[in-house]
């Protein structure tokens, strides 16, 4: 009963963010001062091209129906085609635009809970004696830099100085420019998960069940990794459900920086030249990507955690 | 205790007063093009050298960075005001008001503002920083509220409100002359982290090529010193420097005045 209202809840939060944000993008380009169709042509264009514009984009029509429409397009997944690049439908370039941006992210989400919990194990666990210490700081210094600062003095240094690792926006660096990529945009998460890692681990560490475990003869490898983990585990899912966000700007930071392809650059690309359509399906879409990864994370949540679906 | 706590908040007050300081002292513009000097390196005339078009960094820097706590400032100063009363309110009442502000907060920090802040400046012609900040303070006062919600559910039980409710005290007065007083504290340090992130948000969208139109922003800088990282290296490294910098400050004054003050932390920072 409990885990099937914490799903509903979460579904329930889910559309509703997904309602907010299509709707801001929706009136924005709507209520804001100034003529989106001039936005699109220019100052200059003539009051017919204008027209036609305004026409092919429903902005001619009443504000209520033109949400319909909005909706409609959403919900089917069609809206428009690109202006900038006649005759292609707006989804298809996000379409194209996804598969990079995911890839990014889900090696970031992937490194950054393995580092994370790898530097917590180590800043908890009793190897390191007082290097552990040493983690801590390391860690603790880690999150308290920016990416947007970090990002392009390691570029420089790593890859242009140094060229110690390939540059992520030549498209012949492969899963070596990816990898690069995608371990600095999982630092900050890395370091929130081996914060919240450490302070799960020695909370546990005082924990009976632990007791038990090595009462019975397990040795330190084994108490960690087998018994304390996958409860330490728990409230990790929980971070990476909350840096979802920032795991996003970061992604389009990144792309920025690398000009690599992907959902940031097709948005930016799509704002530089008022390709709205494009722009809408662009917004909508990296909304429904965090959307669902941050459902799934939370269910996740709740399927290793059984305190969160009794509460 | 005292002194680790000025400590803590010095360096955020240096970042603070050099930046305005130099800002508005200097005769130095930070926009002002001299072709010449394009890249030129650190000298005794341009301490930081130059950027691209032979910009000063050292006035862009210090305009940048005021503009840009200046910025942070009013934003935090919005959500503050809005967050508080609301949380503390919804915190006395209790109930479902307060599961219902706890939802919205969860909502309004869990969502991804950055897609909000493209969507909404790409409908503007030329975006300003009223604009860039109207989008902060779309989700600025959820934090606030969450900790006003926090500190008034525990302050509810506390023995000194219900003395004043059995002297008679209206739930008004309850709510203004001892409820919120008692949370002011707690909940005022997480100004420094909130314009932490809002220095940082602001960059990010500079960076981007979405700042204010002026160009007068940490992350034009910033992009400017990624784009000429060959040819001149000390751009990229002191705005990078400054970014850190005057985040790590925030976070740093943040941090030491609420072990000073003792509260909760944000379950979501």
């Amino acid at each position: 009963m409990g885990a099937l209202r914490l799903i509903g809840t979460r579904l329930g939060m889910a559309l509703l963010t997904m309602w907010l944000l299509s709707s801001a993008v929706f009136l924005s380009l709507r209520l804001l001062p100034g003529d989106p169709a001039a936005l699109v042509l220019g100052e200059l264009a003539e009051e017919q091209e204008r027209a036609a514009l305004r026409a092919k984009l429903h902005l001619d029509q009443p504000l209520a129906r033109q949400y319909a429409i909005f909706a409609r397009g959403v919900v089917t997944g069609d809206l428009g085609p690109s202006l900038r690049q006649p005759g292609v439908a707006a989804l298809d370039r996000v379409k194209e635009a996804l598969p990079p941006t995911a890839r990014l992210a889900g090696a970031a989400v992937g490194l950054g809970a393995l580092g994370g919990l790898a530097a917590a194990l180590l800043s908890a666990g009793p190897w390191l004696g007082r290097g552990r210490r040493r983690v801590e700081l390391a860690v603790i210094a880690l999150g308290a830099t920016p990416l947007l600062a970090l990002a392009p003095v390691a570029t420089y240094l790593l890859a242009v100085r140094w060229r110690l690792v390939p540059l992520p926006g030549d498209p012949a660096s492969g899963a070596g420019g990816l990898l690069f990529a995608a371990g600095l945009l999982a630092l900050p998460l890395g370091a929130q998960v081996a914060r919240i890692g450490r302070a799960a681990l020695l909370e546990l560490g005082r924990a009976q069940f632990l007791a038990v475990a090595r009462a019975k003869g397990a040795g330190p490898l084994r108490v960690w990794i087998l018994h304390a983990l996958p409860v330490a585990s728990a409230p990790v899912v929980a971070v990476v459900a909350t840096q979802l966000g920032a795991l996003l700007g970061g992604a389009v930071v990144l792309e920025r920086l690398f000009e690599r392809p992907g959902l940031g650059t097709l948005i930016l690309e799509a704002y530089g030249s008022r390709d709205l359509p494009v722009l809408e399906a662009a917004v909508v879409a990296s909304g429904g990507l965090f959307v669902v990864t941050q459902t799934a994370a939370a269910v996740v949540h709740a399927a290793i955690d059984p305190r969160v679906r009794s509460s | 205790m005292r002194w680790g706590v000025a400590l803590g908040v010095a360096p955020a007050g240096a970042v603070a007063l050099l930046s305005t300081g130099v800002a508005l002292l200097s005769e130095r513009s930070p926009t002002r093009l001299v072709l010449e000097r394009a890249w030129a390196p650190p000298s005794l005339a341009l301490p930081l050298g130059a950027s691209e078009g032979g910009i000063d960094v050292l006035a862009a820097l210090s305009h940048g960075t005021a503009r840009g706590l200046a910025l942070a400032l009013v934003v935090v100063l919005v959500g503050f005001l809005v967050g508080t009363p609301l949380g503390a309110a919804a915190g006395m009442a209790g109930g479902a008001r307060a599961t219902a502000l706890a939802r919205a907060c969860d909502l309004v920090q869990s969502f991804p503002s950055f897609l909000l802040a493209l969507a909404v400046l790409a409908a503007v012609r030329s975006p300003g920083r009223l604009h860039i900040g109207l989008v902060f303070c779309v989700t600025s006062w959820a934090p606030f509220a969450r900790l006003a919600l926090l500190q008034a559910t525990v302050l509810r039980g506390a023995s000194f409100v219900e003395a004043a409710r059995a002297l008679g005290a209206s739930r008004p007065r309850v709510l203004l002359g001892h409820v919120l007083p008692n949370l002011l504290g707690p909940v005022a340090v997480q100004g420094g982290s909130a314009a932490a992130a809002v220095v940082l948000g602001e960059a990010a969208l500079g960076f981007l090529g979405l700042g204010p139109r002026d160009g007068v922003s940490l992350g034009a800088l910033l992009e400017q010193g990624t784009a000429g990282m060959l040819r001149a290296p000390h751009v990229l490294a002191a705005s990078a420097l400054a970014v850190a910098g005057v985040s790590g400050s925030l976070q740093l004054a943040s941090e030491s005045l609420r072990r000073w003050v003792g509260g909760p932390v944000d379950p979501l920072e």
